[in-house]
């Protein structure tokens, strides 16, 4: 059994990362949108924990807590929003909500 | 013991991706959100594997507890009923080539990976003591004083913003 | 990192005295939150409070001016000529924020109930913006920009009845969360590869030590989607067009300038700072020829999809991007006088834009329409007002007298003799400001020449404290491209930033 190393939580995360990106490339649907968008801040904030655990400096944990509260300040903002566009527009697709174009 | 966490790292990072995967595939978004939900939990496991137990207990409280509740609690209001409203296209064409994008980053990080050599160790805080509460409290109130400050500030914009945006009948004509 | 408990609280102490204008506004904001509860009548009291807090706000950024340059509260924090400059330009900024949106009638008594948040907002986007200015490790530049994003996403979707606003938050939220969500990974990945999230401990490990190049490259890609889409240049330019149209018009102006010379001061004290230009030879990543390309195609791309707008306020959100580019001319050339010349022209262009949507302001709250086509016969009915739109695209092209002119000028020389790639980009920009001759006087045209559809004549005068506030614009921007000495020579004295080593 190989070891638990550094490049094991590393390759987790860009899988994160992509798959949020993914997600936001391909849904139109703005709330699962921002689920993406907490993927990648996952994403983030599991290399920043590994980082830190493997170079023994604090600064990896701290920097991560902060990311999950600006990610939580974040959502609530981005939820008011959609919850107003719906209010608007009966969509939440973003597809949809497209009136400006010309 | 090696064992031991490498059978742990492999399920909890099966989960990871199997709770990312559902959330960006599956269609219905309650369902993208539960597994949302499995991909934070799965996620605190892994930082506890990283020997990280404060921001494990503070991931799935607020991720898993709040934001989770947060996203919950807007698709509900966003009335599931009306099919029409959450009904989307998938664009296949469109979602392959991010695809395939998704999987060349993958390749790349995964080769940059392998590459990165790590700076040196600079303190004598062992794997354990980062983790802990004690040393997390003890860093916001003196190296990380001025970011915990603004956070606040930030915290309390957050929480205007959201009243202010999601109020009803604000506007004297509607 | 000190790590015993006294001296911290010895520094803690020292940073306070560095902190007195952030402490300010947010003492600020937390006041024009209370007003607003306790307060009945809102609309001319808060807004003077505001204004009377910036005041006292630039009072003590003014004796900041005499502080030594340092880091405070324990490396998070830098105060130095250069953050003391941009902190300048935001009070600045906020302070016609606040007078522009007195005389909105988009966001006057009829559209909206409740004005005491809004400005509440403002205030904490200046706060962010002043953390921009001066933030000096990369947890700090990333809830400074979230603070800044925060605030602006709220205030674009501030008319929340009106479908426009709406989805201009939505469009504004969405991507600029995929672009901090990039640039904290980004982050991470130079945490991992140099264990330091401060600036100048990141930049004396990648001289001493050997970085991996394509990591490196990689993660200042990220960094820099997240602050691309702050200074709207292509290509994270995508919302610029929908928001800027969408949103509340004196958002619009602060957004354009604010947020965008708050992006580029972060920009350069990272790319300065973190990624110095020409170390030692072996550069791990060049950020000079990334810089090249964007912005390059950021003036192509927002000059020549503007000529095709006919709503102003999209034309002004294109021809922000062609700015953006402009500025990061002066940026890539990487020394002191191309600094010295991105801050000069984005103090140029903060007074120009103000008074480009401000006179947009004025035309809508008369005639209820940004419509290029709905300008006709304007310059018979609001001559003043007329006039001062013709100044300041007159200055927004770059042509003499205006401070556009001086602002491109001392831009176009910081690239000469630099090479042939900066000269070629150098004539790019020439050439591409000729383009935006275009359809910048499509609006004096369309003013001046023609005949509105039904005739009307009759004149539509704002009030004197509208005519005032625009003619003070004007004689700004006519007089700094006169008398630019004062002004260039403040920006010449702020190039001085804090370099460790």
């Amino acid at each position: 059994m190989p070891e638990i190393g550094l490049n094991h939580f590393l390759v987790l995360s860009a899988i994160l990362f992509s798959l949020g990106l993914f997600g936001i490339m391909t849904r139109r649907n703005a709330v699962v949108v921002l689920m993406g968008v907490e993927l990648i801040l996952n994403a983030a904030n599991l290399n920043l924990v590994a980082f830190s655990k493997f170079n023994g400096t604090m600064s990896g944990v701290m920097f991560s807590m902060f990311g999950i509260i600006l990610a939580a300040a974040e959502a609530a903002v981005a939820l008011a929003i959609v919850l107003n566009i719906y209010a608007r527009f009966k969509t939440v697709d973003i597809g949809e909500i497209d009136t400006m174009r010309e | 013991m090696e064992t031991v966490s490498f059978i742990l790292f492999s399920f909890l990072g099966a989960l990871v991706m199997v709770g990312s995967i559902g959330t960006v595939w599956s269609r219905n978004p309650v369902t993208s959100a539960l597994f949302l939900v499995l991909n934070f939990f799965a996620l605190g496991g892994i930082y506890l594997l990283l020997e990280a137990q404060f921001i494990a207990v503070v991931q799935v409280i607020v991720y898993a507890g709040a934001i989770m509740v947060l996203f919950l609690f807007t698709i509900m209001l966003l009335n599931l009923d009306d099919e029409q409203a959450l009904k989307e296209k998938f664009d296949l064409q469109k979602g392959f080539g991010i695809l395939l994008g998704g999987v060349l980053l993958v390749e790349v990080l995964y080769i940059l990976g392998l590459k990165i050599n790590l700076p040196q160790k600079s303190t004598t805080l062992t794997p354990v003591e980062i983790g802990e509460a004690k040393n997390i409290g003890r860093e916001l109130i003196t190296n990380f004083l001025f970011p915990f400050e603004i956070v606040s500030i930030l915290l309390l914009l957050a929480v205007v913003g959201a009243i202010v945006l999601a109020k009803k009948n604000f506007s004297p004509n509607t | 990192m000190p790590n015993n408990l006294p001296e911290i609280i010895e520094q803690v102490k020292l940073s306070l005295g560095a902190f007195v204008p952030e402490i300010s506004l947010s003492a600020l904001f937390l006041l024009v939150i209370t007003l607003d509860m306790v307060l009945n009548e809102k609309r001319v009291v808060i807004p003077m409070v505001s204004l009377v807090g910036f005041v006292i706000t630039g009072f003590f950024t003014w004796q900041q001016l005499d502080m030594p340059n340092q880091e405070y509260f324990l490396r998070m924090h830098v105060v130095d000529p250069f953050a003391v400059f941009f902190k300048f330009l935001f009070l600045g900024a906020g302070a016609l924020a606040v007078l522009i949106t007195m005389d909105s009638e988009e966001l006057g008594e009829k559209n909206v109930a409740n004005i005491g948040e809004y400005y509440a907002v403002l205030i904490a986007m200046v706060l962010g913006m002043f953390l921009m200015a001066s933030a000096s490790d990369m947890l700090m530049m990333f809830l400074a920009l979230e603070l800044v994003s925060i605030s602006s996403y709220i205030l674009t979707g501030y008319l929340k009845h009106q479908i426009k606003s709406s989805e201009a938050s939505l469009k504004y939220i969405i991507y600029g969360a995929v672009s901090s969500g990039l640039m904290v990974y980004g982050m991470s990945l130079i945490y991992g590869l140099t264990g330091q999230t401060n600036i100048y401990e990141i930049a004396k490990f990648i001289s001493a030590n050997e970085v991996d190049e394509v990591t490196l490259t990689l993660a200042a890609l990220l960094v820099m989607g997240g602050f691309g889409y702050k200074i709207g240049a292509v290509p994270f330019h995508f919302w610029s067009p929908d928001v800027y149209e969408g949103a509340p018009t004196p958002v619009t102006a602060f957004l354009s300038v604010g947020s965008k010379a708050a992006g580029f001061a972060m920009l350069i004290r990272f790319f300065k700072v973190a990624i110095p230009a020409e170390p030692t030879g072996e550069l791990a990543f060049d950020w000079v020829n990334f810089f090249a390309l964007i912005a390059l195609v950021s003036m192509l791309l927002g000059n020549f999809a503007a000529i095709w707008q006919s709503n102003v306020k999209r034309m002004l959100a294109y021809s922000s991007i062609a700015h953006a580019g402009y500025l990061l001319l002066g940026v890539l050339v990487a020394d002191d006088l191309g600094t010295q010349a991105v801050m000069f022209y984005l103090a140029a262009y903060t007074v120009m834009t103000v008074g480009a949507f401000y006179v947009v302001i004025l035309i809508a709250n008369k005639i209820g329409s940004d419509d290029v086509n709905d300008y006709r016969g304007l310059g018979k009915r609001m001559p003043l007002t007329a006039a001062a739109l013709t100044v300041f695209l007159v200055s927004l092209t770059g042509l003499p007298p205006t401070v556009g002119f001086i602002g491109k000028y001392m831009i176009f020389t910081a690239l000469l003799g630099k090479g042939t790639v900066f000269l070629t980009l150098a004539i790019i920009g020439v050439l591409t400001s000729a383009v935006s001759l275009y359809y910048y006087f499509k609006i004096p045209l369309n003013m001046y020449l023609r005949e509105s559809e039904d005739g009307a004549e009759t004149p539509m005068e704002s009030s004197a404290f509208a005519n005032a506030l625009a003619a003070f614009l004007m004689i700004l921007t006519i007089g700094f491209g006169l008398f630019f000495t004062p002004l260039a020579n403040f920006a010449k004295n702020s190039v001085i930033m804090l370099v460790m080593n």
